[in-house]
């Protein structure tokens, strides 16, 4: 009896236990809170995501097989996230049932761009197309056909069946990320990742945050709630060179002076060092702070450079990507475990002289102390003068940021969508990291960029066996060579999701590779009748997010989340899957098995889903599709709580830097970091070419606009900032009639007041804006936010709601070579700086 | 019937026509057609309004004076003042009909009136006068309905007396009610604290000066045009000619009186809508208050007044010049938005949020600070229309009953 | 019970949600919108009035206390349901926009044409249309109707064809920047009269007399 209860009571426990543990791991998990629809109504949750990557979950009211109403679905487990959604969002319907909806699928009658086309059967299309992708493909061989992608992070299911099928063909691909200019790329060479950021609802932890050139109020609308609740218990400071939004919101604006957050950063940095206030055991712990440099060669020592650590550092078994570097302790020097963040007790500080293997000796010093000696340039007073920000207010924030951790630092995607915006970055994280901000709740550093980041694995999906892919930085196909760039060029573009003709660099040129013919073939996948599309020779009509399923993931939350049909595919639009199917099919017979041949669309699609959740590792661990119907389900994560800080299993567990960036395995990025650590010290030869060892502030335009064109300093007066608007999703959403009824049905141009004045320019006239690559129209708002020598308008129109000239006719791609020192697609790629862009405006006379 | 009355009939008729069928457009299409929007929501129609009841006012207030104040040489003018007031109070309603946006739901008026709302006391005030000025006309005609017209004739004793004796009795109703509309109609404006403009006690009295002051006008034309310039009518033209002009100094006086204690003040508000009329449309507003008075100092000249042309023509520049005040009655109440605000951390700025227009065009500006009001073509056809109406129907009384022939007797 | 909202202006991102999920909730014709956000002291949107300054401000209907609208409307078309809110009532207006002159706050709009034909303006595929699909009676009165009659006036009805399914209005359930709070004025001890007490409250156009019950909480607060 006694026995028998005993027993009773710990299997009793033993299955409380587990119980408990998997209500743990699903705490997470949403419901959709169905609003009670009328008689006759249903109601389906589905995801908006477009290329902003907000990803919100919304409740689409359907009678009679129409959208009648839209509304967010509120169903996130923390209430803080609810309601995600934005008034584009929210007017989705204008885009389902706007007049520029893609009904059928479409061939080129007309010249490449006079938007002629036919109606043709889906058959007709396909045959079409596959049939002219196999000529070139034949002519000039597979790579020849490119294939663009954008923000992959937002459709693992219809993306990764475009993918799947040029891995399949061979065809090149361009990465999205570098394509687009949000590849920050700091962030591989200081922390080895492609890129991170807490979840917002983890920003109001932070007890001050700044923000450098994020215009959150607009670029995350659905977050921004968070940076306003973070002025409760901390400081929200805002620099921007503009009164944006953002700024108005701040506690304090620093409107510093534009392409200048390095100077800002480090001028930051170095007051905190001077002043003793930064996280010593972080710096040793934690980055390569303490790692010994040579004096003679700028590298750093190697120890099997160094006598008496040789033998030792023979017998150390580290992976391929790792080094073993030199540290000096209270013992002496000793090698560095790349593999181990245990505390090192490693002096910051100092200067050695150290013999070595081959019998000589040299000077080294720690990075520690290469840095500060590198930062007595960057006094405040000469950052003042480099940013335009007194030199006690860039004092006191240093003081305030240090005194309140932890810290946190947004860095926006204009910042470094300049071609020094790598430095930027590499200076602005010093900040999280000297205040020992990483990896802590509320602290660190976030990219808010467009959503590349893959959150699990998704290999089974999107890279089948046999498949190749070329990967091509979309700057290559630009500019018609490098690396890996075909030798007899790309000759047809396949692209969905995304509108190249407008939204990328030298739009207007790719017009002219169309029309001339040197780009043979255009296959565009798109639900709206973009400018791309105008520019195709077959278009295929895609189905929206409320017309098919699909599995999305975001950067700002990390809630794995479905689109579910709501209505029937309007007209004859179909999934992405389905065309990749049929165009494989096409192109090879043996592809089609690839593609569930057996299976409808949304069948097909399910499965996917279901096999991507069983193979996706850790993070979709026990998550099911069923799940995910109902509602959002949090991803898991080496966190406490599944939360999404980053580092918090390298800081907390001692884990080493970097973590995985997804699809490419660890080893293709950890090499970034052989330190194993957080490196503000780069040796490739490259950087120390350039000087850019270490960060540092760089001249504007000297490498770029000035090179290219030295006149160009008294032509062009105004740099060209085109940032986010708040009515568009980049160029989705151009067409949305009550959007655009809400600003005026007109695009604007902003200027300052006295650059107007200068050039005799009013409100609301019409203004042209000119370099000698392109031009553009829009009309002029004198905005008193805007600083003088600036020039703002704000992306995604389409090319004809300005007179049919693209704004992307002025921009340029720039590439920095230190960009291409590695190679791995959308994390160390050249990457496209907008911002790197003078213009000057002028009155077209009426 | 004369030439000249059947040209007359002929246009005012062709006119009223055309203003009925474009009213019918109107119906079917909707007020779109108008230039009215929802930042400016009342425009010529109701303007017409104002207008039209004032120019009711002559008839009962002329009557009134022969009955109660016993200036008998106006006694001649008693029947067409109750024609014209009868034909002005009518056409204000038929000016506002246009305006209403659901005409058939006028029956509601009568199923849920409200009895807060100044507009269901006018409507009722209007109906009154129209009901008043109709009788009164009936009474003075009554001992010359003769011969054929016998059959609608009431039947008493001495009709003479008997039309003598009511006409007296109803005099000091007619003042009344002829006070009233005016009254009534500008406190449909006046009770309005959401525009500054309308909202002045002097209103009310300032539209029975304005009115006193067209409805005579309107008279004296009519009398004009039906009976010459006859030496035994000198006396009732220079009586005429002094009420015109103490009623528009009258008038001037409340108008000026209320500009200057709002601009004396200063309110920002009080300023911009006051700018509005002085530079915005200062053309108009000197023509509101020059050609009145030149009308005026005209008709006070005895030589003016020995020319019927010249006091015809002076009459009318001063019931333009009233037409004209009626009109500038709404560009200053909406060209300034009412929501306006001084915001939060800004100082010296006024500032209006922003009006939806209530018109897409994938060009324009759906939301609007201001609207220039010029009332469509479609607007002023029907106000042709409505003016068109009141002719005719005079043309047609004078023409078909015994109006004028008693007076040549 | 008095209905009323409170608008949080340091929270209020300006980012017009509640504009647009009131237009397709309410299913407004083209031209018509009954919320609108503005940045005061500027002509546009967003555009700060002067370096250093910016806010945003929301504005519907006020469902004031003592509605001019409601007293100048000849019928009683304009009418306040026993929760004060002021409502239209679609099948007895007459279109004399007589309350559109009394509201200091020019909230009212007008069906200045067929809403079916205006709606065509938007250029939809297939003659589409947006919006709470019925329609909606509230003591037998048409309060909401998806197809407005023309020549009607209309404005915010704070959602009444959602409030006896328990939902909040859609600019609420809307609002990114949880801005918006909905409750009962009457009583003190509500979220939104404690707001109002604890965060200064205030209303706009105070000195027009009409005792709004939509309240702002002032921008620029430290406490969230
Ligand atoms: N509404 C909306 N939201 C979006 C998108 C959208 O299209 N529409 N797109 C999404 C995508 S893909 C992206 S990449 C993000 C981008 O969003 P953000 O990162 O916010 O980028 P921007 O809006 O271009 O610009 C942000 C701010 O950077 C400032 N800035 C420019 N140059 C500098 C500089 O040198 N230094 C500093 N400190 N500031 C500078 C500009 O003045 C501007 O206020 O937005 C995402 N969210
Ligand atoms: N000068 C300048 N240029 C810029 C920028 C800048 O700041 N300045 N910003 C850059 C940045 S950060 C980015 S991210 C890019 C973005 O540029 P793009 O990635 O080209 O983004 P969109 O213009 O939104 O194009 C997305 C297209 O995908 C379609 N689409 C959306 N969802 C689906 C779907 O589910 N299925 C299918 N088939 N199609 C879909 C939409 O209709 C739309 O036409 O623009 C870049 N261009
Ligand atoms: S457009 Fe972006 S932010 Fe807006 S609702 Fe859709 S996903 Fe969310
Ligand atoms: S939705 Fe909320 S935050 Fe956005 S403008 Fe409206 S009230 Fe402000
Ligand atoms: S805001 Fe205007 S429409 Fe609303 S209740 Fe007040 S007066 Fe009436
Ligand atoms: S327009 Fe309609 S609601 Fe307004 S006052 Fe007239 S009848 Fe009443
Ligand atoms: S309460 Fe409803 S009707 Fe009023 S503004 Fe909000 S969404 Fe529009
Ligand atoms: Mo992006």
């Amino acid at each position: 009896m006694d026995m028998k209860r005993r027993s009773f009571l710990k299997l009793g426990a033993a299955a409380g236990a587990a119980s408990a543990l998997d209500l743990k791991f699903f705490h997470y998990v949403g419901e959709a809170a169905a609003s009670p629809g009328t008689e006759g109504e249903s109601i389906t949750r589905s995801t908006c995501s477009p290329n902003c990557t907000g990803a919100c979950g919304f409740n689409i009211h359907v009678t009679d097989g129409r959208i009648t109403t839209i509304i967010q679905s509120a169903d996130y487990p923390e209430e803080s996230y609810n309601p995600r959604g934005c008034l584009r969002g929210l007017s989705m319907m204008n885009l389902v049932y706007g007049k520029d909806r893609v009904k059928y699928p479409l061939i080129r009658t007309g010249p490449p761009g006079s938007g002629e086309f036919r109606k043709a059967s889906w058959e007709e299309a396909l045959d079409y197309a596959a049939g002219n992708l196999k000529k070139i493909m034949d002519k000039y061989g597979p790579e020849a056909v490119g294939l663009t992608v954008q923000v992959p992070g937002t459709g693992y299911v219809h993306k990764g069946a475009f993918v799947r099928l040029a891995g399949l063909a061979h065809w090149s691909i361009h990465h999205g990320y570098d394509q687009n200019g949000d590849l920050p790329m700091f962030w591989p060479m200081t922390f080895g990742v492609q890129t991170e950021e807490l979840e917002s609802l983890e920003w109001p932890n932070a007890r001050y945050t700044m923000v450098f050139g994020s215009n959150i109020i607009q670029t995350r609308l659905p977050d921004a709630h968070h940076l306003i609740e973070a002025k409760k218990n901390g400081k929200l400071v805002v620099f921007d060179p503009d009164f944006c939004s953002t700024s108005a919101k701040a506690d304090e604006w620093v409107p510093l002076k534009p392409d200048s957050d390095a100077a800002m950063g480090l001028g930051l940095a170095k007051v905190i060092i001077d002043r003793k206030l930064y996280d010593e055991d972080f710096l040793k712990d934690f980055t390569d702070m303490p790692i010994l440099v040579r004096k003679d060669n700028g590298k750093r020592l190697r120890a099997t450079e160094v006598k008496g650590l040789a033998d030792e550092a023979d017998n150390w078994n580290v992976p391929q990507y790792r080094s073993l570097f030199v540290i000096h302790n209270d013992d002496g020097p000793v090698i560095l475990n790349p593999e181990n963040l245990q505390p090192t007790n490693a002096r910051l500080d100092g200067e050695y002289t150290l013999e070595l293997v081959d019998g000589g000796t040299v000077e080294v010093s720690t990075v520690f102390s290469q840095l500060k000696d590198m930062l007595k340039e960057y006094t405040p007073e000469k950052v003042a003068a480099l940013t335009d920000v007194k030199a006690e207010q860039i004092e006191r924030i240093a003081v305030e940021a240090a005194t309140n951790s932890p810290v946190h630092v947004i860095y926006g995607a204009s910042n470094y969508q300049w071609y020094n915006g790598d430095l930027k970055g590499r200076a602005l994280s010093l900040l999280p990291v000297l205040t020992g901000s990483i990896g802590q709740s509320g602290g660190g550093m976030s990219t808010l960029a467009g959503q590349y980041r893959i959150r699990f694995n998704l290999k089974e999906w999107w890279f089948p066996p046999g498949g190749k892919l070329n990967w091509v930085p979309y700057l290559y196909f630009l500019q018609g060579k490098g690396k890996r760039y075909p030798k007899k060029g790309i000759k047809a573009m396949v692209g969905g999701w995304g509108n190249p003709f407008d939204q990328h660099n030298m739009a207007n040129q790719l017009r002219d590779r169309t029309a001339s013919g040197d780009i043979e073939f255009v296959v565009t996948f798109d639900f709206s009748m973009t400018t791309s599309c105008q520019w195709s020779d077959v278009v295929f009509p895609a189905t929206s997010w409320y017309e098919n399923y699909e599995l999305t993931a975001t950067i700002l939350h990390p809630y794995l989340q479905l689109q579910q049909p709501a209505i029937e595919p309007m007209f004859e639009s179909r999934t992405a899957l389905y065309v990749a199917r049929e165009l494989a099919k096409r192109l090879n017979s043996d592809f089609e098995k690839f593609f569930y041949p057996g299976l409808d669309e949304d069948q097909a699609s399910q499965k996917i889903i279901e096999r991507l959740l069983e193979t996706g590792g850790y993070e979709t661990k026990g998550i099911t599709l069923e799940m995910l119907k109902k509602g959002p389900v949090r991803l898991h994560a080496h966190v406490p709580g599944d939360r999404q800080i980053p580092f918090y299993e390298q800081i907390h567990e001692r884990v080493p830097f970097p973590p995985r960036s997804y699809p490419p395995p660890l080893k293709a990025t950890a090499r970034f970091l052989r330190s194993g650590r957080i490196e503000f010290y780069k040796d490739e030869d490259l950087f120390l070419e350039v000087g850019e060892q270490l960060p540092v502030q760089k001249e504007t335009f000297s490498e770029t606009e000035y090179k290219q064109d030295p006149e160009a300093r008294q032509k062009y007066k105004l740099r060209f900032v085109t940032k986010n608007s708040l009515y568009r999703v980049h160029s989705t959403h151009s067409n949305n009639v009550w959007l655009n009824e809400l600003q005026g049905n007109k695009p604007k141009v902003f200027l300052n007041e006295a650059d107007a004045r200068e050039r005799n320019i009013k409100t609301g006239e019409l203004i042209e804006i000119y370099n000698n690559r392109g031009k553009t129209k829009a009309y002029a708002i004198i905005d008193p936010g805007c600083r003088k020598g600036t020039t703002i308008l704000e992306e995604g129109w389409w090319a004809k709601y300005l007179q049919n000239e693209s704004y992307n006719s002025l921009t340029m791609p720039w590439i920095k070579p230190l960009h291409e020192i590695y190679f791995v697609p959308g994390i160390w790629s050249p990457t496209t700086a907008w911002n790197e862009c003078l213009v000057d405006v002028r009155r077209v006379s009426a | 019937m004369s030439r000249s009355k059947k040209i007359g009939f002929l246009v005012s008729g062709l006119i009223m026509l055309a203003g009925l069928l474009a009213w019918g457009f109107q119906f079917k299409e909707g007020l779109v057609l108008t230039n009215m929007r929802n930042s400016y929501t009342w425009g010529l129609y109701v303007s017409g309004l104002a207008f039209f009841v004032g120019n009711a006012a002559g008839g009962l207030v002329l009557s009134s004076l022969i009955y109660l104040f016993g200036v008998k040489s106006l006694k001649p003018f008693a029947k067409l003042g109750a024609l014209t007031a009868f034909a002005n109070v009518t056409a204000a309603m038929f000016s506002i009909l246009p305006d209403i946006g659901q005409p058939i739901r006028l029956y509601n008026m009568i199923l849920h009136p409200q009895f807060r709302s100044p507009l269901v006391w006018d409507v009722l005030v209007l109906n009154l006068y129209a009901a008043l000025s109709l009788i009164y006309l009936y009474i003075l005609l009554l001992p010359d309905l003769k011969g054929p017209l016998k059959k609608i004739a009431l039947k008493v004793d001495d009709p003479k007396a008997f039309s003598e004796k009511w006409a007296r009795r109803l005099a000091p109703f007619s003042l009344v009610a002829a006070v009233g509309i005016h009254v009534i109609t500008a406190w449909i404006f006046a009770t309005q604290g959401a525009r500054g403009w309308w909202n002045s006690a002097v209103l009310a009295p300032d539209f029975v000066a304005a009115a006193i002051a067209s409805g005579t006008a309107v008279v004296f034309v009519v009398a004009l045009l039906a009976y010459g310039l006859k030496e035994e009518f000198k006396e009732a033209y220079r009586t005429m000619a002094v009420i015109i002009s103490v009623a528009y100094f009258v008038h001037i006086f409340f108008m000026y009186n209320d500009f200057l204690i709002h601009a004396w003040y200063g309110a920002t508000e009080a300023l911009e809508t006051l700018s509005i009329t002085f530079i915005d449309y200062a053309p108009a507003h000197a023509f509101e208050v020059l050609a009145p008075l030149v009308a005026v100092i005209l008709l006070l000249n005895s030589k003016v007044r020995s020319s019927a042309g010249a006091m015809i023509s002076s009459c009318l520049l001063l019931i333009a010049g009233i037409f004209t005040h009626r009109f500038l009655l709404m560009p200053g109440a909406f060209d300034k938005i009412p929501f306006t605000i001084n915001p939060l951390g800004m100082q010296d700025t006024d500032w209006s949020l922003p009006i939806a227009s209530g018109d897409y065009g994938s060009l324009v500006n759906t939301f609007v600070t201001e609207w220039h009001y010029f009332p469509s073509g479609v607007e002023m056809i029907i106000f042709s229309g409505v003016v068109a109406y009141a002719c005719f129907l005079m043309i047609l009384a004078v023409d078909r009953l015994p109006i004028v022939s008693e007076a040549k007797a | 019970m008095r209905r009323g909202m409170v608008i949080d202006l340091e929270k209020c991102i300006g980012c017009r949600s509640c504009v647009v999920a009131c237009k397709q909730h309410n299913a407004q014709p083209a031209g018509n919108w009954w919320n609108r956000v503005f940045t005061p002291g500027s002509a546009r949107h967003l555009t700060p009035p002067q370096k250093g300054e910016e806010y945003f401000l929301p504005v519907h209907c006020q469902h004031c206390q003592n509605a001019p609208c409601e007293k100048v409307c000849p019928v009683g078309a304009t009418y306040r349901h026993t929760d004060g809110t002021i409502l239209v009532d679609f099948e007895r207006c007459i279109g004399c926009r007589y309350c559109m002159a009394a509201c200091p706050y020019g909230v009212r709009q007008f069906n200045w044409e067929d809403p079916k034909k205006a709606m065509k303006k938007y250029g939809y595929q297939a003659g589409y249309s947006y919006g709470y699909p019925k329609d909606y009676r509230l003591d037998g009165r048409l309060v909401y109707t998806p197809v407005r009659p023309k020549g009607v006036v209309e404005k915010c009805n704070f959602c009444v064809h959602y409030l006896e399914k328990g939902l909040d209005p859609a600019c609420v359930r809307a609002c990114p920047g949880k801005a918006r709070h909905v409750g009962d004025f009457d009583d003190p001890d509500s979220k939104v009269s404690k707001m109002i007490r604890e965060k200064n409250g205030f209303t706009l156009l105070p000195e027009k007399g009409t005792r709004p019950n939509v309240y702002y909480l002032p921008p620029k607060r430290k406490e969230v």
